[in-house]
């Protein structure tokens, strides 16, 4: 745990959460190539099956309260295969996050500024993440909710915007798509927006809130998963059948916006929530990876490790996948398969095995 | 200590970035070419893409910085190169401009007859796929070649891409004609089964002048210019999409002395696709709102059994001109109101079948149409302006 | 070869701080030798103290009945008012001692019995210790000595001179009171008490300055001010070891938070109206002779946004008038960015009309926009600058000189674009809007503007990104420097952009005042109807 000794309440985590989400509102965007006009449904359906998976994240966190995971899986699992674990969960953090940095990359390469050097954004967005997560999470939590509220304030003026372009007409028919698709889909959905949040399991220890972190991080993955519903909606209603022959549908929609002479590019939009909520989530992920690692190697303090974990992350970013077309293919197959034990098994597991083994009782006494 | 060292490396890394990378990606006003309107046609002689560009030319486009720029130049160039692919014949255009397109202004963009009739399919993805470009440009048909419709200057506006933007956006005003852009066109492409159209566009030398305007809109099939649309035509179309915004409705008065001339105030419509025994049936109901505007008879028209009568009337044009749209899409073996589709959304397990044979399936369906035309105010006169006939 | 350039500058900082250090500021040595009960000892102990001070005075005289004592005053002669010491210390000694009865027998050897009978005035002190002597006679008061007596009695006659009340010059209201502070501390606390008047009001003295012994007070209300804070500010007056105080600015620069960070965590002002508001929302006001400025701590962000008017208006027109202050603070920070950004990278967010007047209008100018924007911005800080100092007679002309010349010509030559002009001029003017962020207002200009020209709109929004971070872990006396808006409060959120009615604003903020209740400033149902008569009491 270290030197951070911020300490965040239950409604920042409420809209930590939220803006976590948010915050996979593009990365999603390539679920419309399987999905198409029901991808609706399948965030729907994603939310549902993992809600009960982030609950045990919780149950988790308010078991062990002020534990982070790394304790917990050496306290569940014993020294060796709780370390094997948490290593494995580091491994995680630190794909994701690389990922993630890429992404912005590619949201700036692709469609605001194509002709800056990928690297040098790269850069400077990791050496800002880096600042975040040196400031401590406490900065991160107080700053969630003005994220959340300036994404949810984009979305719905782009919404109320292309309210005359949209065709509802353009869900039906309703169930057209073969089950095996839908299943995909689902899958892709409940891992990538709400499977990741698992990071969170490294800062909910930081609460100072007794009630324990349940019942705001459901509120928070609800509000999230509302703003992505609304964000495919409306991507389904203006776009159509073309939805699933872009890259970005979302891009795409916004451009659309053509009211008056004044009111007709608003990309910027876009770009400046998305970026803030990439960054938002990019810190959280960092900060988890960082944390993780310092608890690990039993270091005092996470901070020392921030530079050089951010650069390695960022030449992981900037090599890893040879183009876009490969990354998607990746993270569609590949990606989804490797999380799935340690969103899905792990921690009901873990749970399971602290119950059985009635741990925190001991625990309790340690304190922190 | 430990303070500066940091310091001093961060400066330096961060100056090592911003100088080793280049130039960023920013490029200055003055150096882009700005472009408003793109023709493509295909070249006489070879047979390859001309690419007509129309850039802004800011030296003589305004006045604004104290010099009056004359007023006399033309403040656009119409560019043009040859080149294997739309893309090549872009950066083609390089040689004579010194610099790269700037595409994210372009307004419309205009297919030659010969391009058109040969099939758009193979030059969308250009369009579509540039980051530049976006969806809202639109696009039309040319009824001769491109390059002369961009030339022809017009009075009003200061680039004849905007007069044609102009022209196509106002479609309300008539109703005879619709604004099609990039998306739509890519939607109906999507489509196995509809067809899309795109307004058509043509210059006609009168005097000295050249004028632009839109005589009707070009049709489709799989990308691939097959016919035309008259005014009439269309608005039938627009009728069924229930894109009807205003237009004149000409209906003869009904003592047949004369015309009652009605402005569309409003229009709706609702179809519901219906599969019985067999047979396709369209229900559509048009609901319209006209108002009086003109009267040449000396009849009053402005009485409740007057309005009766020319309510109907009204209601017979709407639906010869639906019909009239109709039969021609049935000649063309054109499904262009997207009938299709809507049987589609209703009945998804039929039309896997029937997608198939959609072409032969079209030609015969039933369509049934109900009017419901309603007059909604006479301006401002109670009756015309003629002797008094005993009787208001 | 880095390191050893790195390493050389190293060692030289290093030298410096350590000869600093040793001929630095070392505490004066308290002369804590007592007075001797000789008269003549003791003046020439203080005058070689004041060894080379050509205005120091001293005066022998005989008093008492048979002018059995002899005395002695000292002071400097231009601090002291030459009458008061006549008519109050030199005539009743010399002369009304004659009328107390010789058979009283008093012994004015003791200083006590000159202060109590004889010497009718207010303000005096006894001392003992030579030190005590030489600050209150440096201080402008005159010493009494008695021949024989160990002690000496310092009277505080003084006049100062020093400034009428008057309207502060950088602060003017259109309604409201105009007084403002002045040079004078003890004026300052007296305007403060004239406008709170509960015993709970506390003015605690500290002297800060090892040669200017500058009174500095800390003013607070007991009742509604953290105990915590009171303390923490003491601490940090307390540990201020330095020559002087010549400004309150001083002070601050000691004290702030956080010296590198370009946001200020105090704030100063010059009128007592503000002072009183501010204290008693629970924060601690610090005032220091010889500067009209206030302190006062904490300092959060949205202070910047809020003046006294707003408070003095009807909520509509001071709403408006927040958020218009707002906005100015953005315009003025990111509009020069802004245009670059959109301009170089994002030519394709400008709609098309725009963008073609614009290219129109820098047709002709050889800079690149960056270079363009920074030129403008950097003339427009010299003009500024030079506005402050000009003389009065030039100011007009000059004025209209550079308008002018750096609007209409610099366009008309082609240097610059219209554009451009206009999106400085209105950077500038809005820079005005919000006094208390000018600094870091100019400095961020320039900071987003670098960013712009390197990064385009992505590097603005980082800029933002890392300007917001910084700002959320600023901490202004341990309040965090953007509550309301960060650690998110409804109930504060009330004062900040909108202001809502003052019935409406009956709770202090949170995050200032103790915790232990008494958040309540009014009572409860105050919003004014025909119906409802008379008030509650203020709780």
């Amino acid at each position: 745990m270290g030197t951070d000794k911020g300490k965040i309440n239950g409604r920042q985590l409420l809209f930590m959460f939220a803006g976590f989400i948010q915050g996979s509102a593009l990365l999603i965007d390539f679920t419309v190539g399987i999905t198409e006009h029901q991808t609706w449904m399948v965030i729907l359906a994603g939310l549902i099956v993992t809600i009960p998976f982030i609950l045990s994240y919780a149950a988790l966190a308010k078991r062990f309260p002020g534990n982070d995971l790394v304790r917990i899986n050496d306290m569940v699992y014993g020294r060796f295969i709780g370390k094997a674990l948490s290593l494995y969960y580091i491994f995680f953090l630190s794909m994701t996050l690389s990922f993630n940095i890429l992404d912005v990359g590619e949201l700036y390469v692709n469609f605001l500024m194509p002709d800056t050097p990928f690297f040098f954004l790269l850069s400077v967005f990791a050496a800002v993440i880096a600042y975040a997560v040196y400031k401590g999470i406490e900065a991160l939590a107080k700053v969630s909710h003005l994220f959340v509220a300036t994404s949810l304030f984009v979305i719905i003026t782009t919404s109320v915007l292309l309210a005359d372009q949209m065709d509802f007409s353009r869900f039906l028919p309703l169930f057209e798509l073969p089950f095996i698709k839908l299943l995909q889909g689902i899958h892709i959905m409940s891992i990538i927006p709400f499977g990741e949040t698992i990071a969170f399991l490294m800062i909910m220890e930081h609460m100072n809130d007794t009630k324990g972190p349940a019942r705001y991080s459901f509120f928070g993955v609800l509000v999230g998963a509302a703003s992505l519903l609304i964000v495919s909606v409306r991507n389904t209603a203006v776009l159509g059948r073309t939805q699933t022959i872009w890259t970005s549908p979302s891009f795409q929609s916004i451009r659309l916006i053509d009211i008056g002479t004044v009111l007709t590019r608003m990309d910027f939009l876009i770009g400046i929530a998305q970026t803030m909520l990439i960054f938002f989530k990019c810190s959280i992920f960092l900060y988890a990876l960082t944390t993780a690692l310092s608890q690990l190697f039993g270091l005092k303090s996470y901070k020392p490790l921030v530079l050089p974990v951010v650069g390695i992350e960022v030449i992981i970013a900037a090599t890893v996948f040879q183009s876009p077309v490969d990354h998607a293919e990746i993270t569609q197959n590949a990606g989804i398969i490797y999380s799935a034990p340690l969103i899905y098994l792990f921690p009901p597991l873990t749970l399971l095995i602290a119950k059985i083994r009635g741990l925190p009782k001991t625990e309790r006494s340690r304190g922190k | 200590m430990i303070l500066y060292k940091k310091i001093y490396v961060f400066i330096l890394c961060f100056i090592m970035l911003v100088a080793l990378s280049g130039c960023l990606g920013g490029r200055e006003i003055n150096d882009l070419e700005i472009v408003i309107g793109m023709g493509i046609d295909k070249d006489k002689d070879t047979g390859d893409i001309l690419l007509t560009a129309q850039i802004v030319n800011e030296k003589e486009a305004g006045g604004a910085s104290g010099e009056g720029g004359g007023g006399g130049g033309k403040a656009y160039w119409n560019v043009n190169s040859i080149g294997k692919s739309i893309f090549d014949a872009a950066r083609q255009i390089t040689h004579k401009t010194g610099n790269r397109l700037f595409v994210s202004h372009n307004q419309v963009v205009i297919f030659g007859h010969d391009v058109a009739a040969e099939g758009l399919q193979k030059h969308i993805d250009f369009f579509l796929r540039a980051h530049e470009m976006r969806p809202t440009t639109l696009i039309l048909v040319a009824e001769g070649r491109a390059s002369d419709i961009m030339d022809a200057k017009p009075e009003t506006e200061r680039f004849p891409a905007m007069n044609i933007t102009k022209l196509v956006k106002t479609y309300g005003f008539t109703s005879h004609l619709y604004k099609v852009n990039m998306k739509d066109f890519a939607t109906c492409l999507m489509s196995g089964t509809s067809a899309t159209f795109a307004p058509l566009v043509t210059v006609s030398q009168d005097r000295e002048n050249k004028d632009v305007f839109v005589p009707g809109m070009a049709v489709f099939k799989n990308g691939k210019m097959v016919g035309k649309l008259s005014h009439d035509e269309v608005r039938g179309v627009l009728w069924v999409l229930g894109k009807v915004e205003s237009g004149v409705v000409i209906v003869p008065s009904p003592d047949g002395k004369g015309k009652a001339v009605l402005e569309i105030v409003n229009a709706k419509s609702k179809v519901k696709p219906e599969i019985k025994d067999g047979r396709i049936i369209f229900h559509i109901k048009i609901e319209e709102e006209l108002s009086l505007s003109e009267q040449t008879t000396r009849e009053n028209l402005a009485t409740v059994p007057g309005f009766g009568k020319v309510q109907e009337a009204a209601g017979k044009v709407v639906r010869q001109e639906i019909m009239a749209a109709f039969e021609r899409s049935k000649e063309l073996r054109l499904d262009i109101f997207g009938f299709g589709e809507m049987l589609h959304k209703k009945y998804k397990n039929e039309w896997k079948i029937m997608e198939h044979n959609w072409d032969d399936i079209y030609p015969t369906i039933e369509l049934d149409i109900h009017v419901d035309s309603r007059i909604v105010s006479n301006d401002l006169l109670r009756r015309p302006a003629s002797p008094d006939e005993g009787g208001e | 070869m880095f390191r050893y350039i790195f390493r050389r500058i190293r060692c030289s900082s290093l030298k410096n701080e350590n000869d600093r250090m040793k001929n630095g500021t070392a505490p004066e040595k308290k002369n804590s030798e007592p007075l001797l009960p000789s008269l003549e000892n003791n003046i020439r102990a203080i005058r070689e103290n004041l060894r080379g001070s050509s205005d120091l005075a001293v005066h022998e005289f005989n008093f008492g009945h048979d002018r059995r004592y002899r005395g002695a005053i000292v002071f400097i002669s231009d601090m002291a008012d030459k009458d008061e010491i006549n008519k109050n210390i030199l005539q009743p000694l010399m002369f009304g001692s004659l009328l107390i009865s010789s058979d009283a027998d008093i012994d004015y050897t003791k200083i006590d019995n000159v202060a109590r009978n004889l010497v009718p005035v207010t303000d005096s002190r006894k001392v003992a210790l030579l030190y005590e002597l030489l600050d209150s006679l440096l201080a402008g008061a005159v010493i009494l000595l008695v021949d024989g007596s160990k002690e000496a009695l310092a009277v505080r006659t003084g006049k100062r001179e020093s400034r009428s009340i008057d309207e502060p010059a950088t602060e003017a209201v259109v309604r409201g009171p105009r007084e403002g502070f002045n040079e004078n501390v003890n004026t300052s606390i007296a305007l403060i008490r004239q406008k709170i008047k509960s015993p709970d009001l506390c003015v605690e003295k500290l002297v800060i300055g090892e040669k200017s012994k500058t009174d500095v007070y800390i003013v607070y209300v007991k009742s509604v001010a953290d105990p915590k804070l009171i303390e923490e500010v003491r601490k940090r007056l307390d540990r201020i070891k330095t020559d002087a105080i010549l400004e309150s600015g001083y002070i601050e620069q000691f004290i702030e938070d956080d010296p590198w960070s370009i946001f200020p965590t105090v704030s100063n002002t010059e009128k007592p109206d503000k002072v009183a508001a501010k204290i008693l929302e629970g924060r601690v006001a610090i005032l220091a002779d010889g500067t009209p400025f206030a302190l006062v701590v904490p300092m959060l962000f949205i202070e910047s946004f809020q003046s006294v008017e707003d408070y003095y208006t009807r909520p509509f027109l001071a709403s408006i008038m927040r958020m218009v202050r707002f906005l100015s603070y953005i315009i003025s920070t990111l509009g020069p960015a802004a245009y670059v950004a959109l301009t170089v990278f994002h030519q394709e967010l400008i709609p098309t009309q725009l963008l073609i007047s614009i290219a129109e209008g820098r047709e002709r100018v050889p800079f690149p926009a960056i270079l363009e924007a920074f030129l403008m911005i950097f003339a427009f800080e010299i003009l500024r600058e030079a506005g402050v100092r000009l003389p009065k007679p030039v100011g007009q002309t000059v004025g209209i000189v550079g308008a002018i010349v750096l609007g209409e010509a610099s366009v008309q030559a082609g240097l610059i674009s219209p554009i451009m002009v206009i999106v400085v001029s209105a950077t500038a003017i809005a820079s005005f809007a919000v006094p208390a962020q000018t600094d870091s207002g100019t400095i961020l200009r320039y900071i987003f503007l670098a960013l712009a020209g390197i990064a385009g709109g992505f590097g603005v929004i980082l800029g933002l990104l890392v300007t917001l971070l910084h700002l959320v872990s600023l901490r202004s006396f341990g309040t965090p420097y953007l509550w309301p808006i960060a650690p998110l409060n409804i109930a504060g959120l009330r004062d900040f952009l909108i202001r809502m009615p003052l019935w409406m604003l009956s709770r202090r903020p949170q995050a200032i005042v103790r915790s232990d209740g008494n958040t309540r400033s009014q009572g409860p149902d105050l919003m004014p109807s025909p119906n409802k008569g008379g008030g509650n009491d203020t709780v």
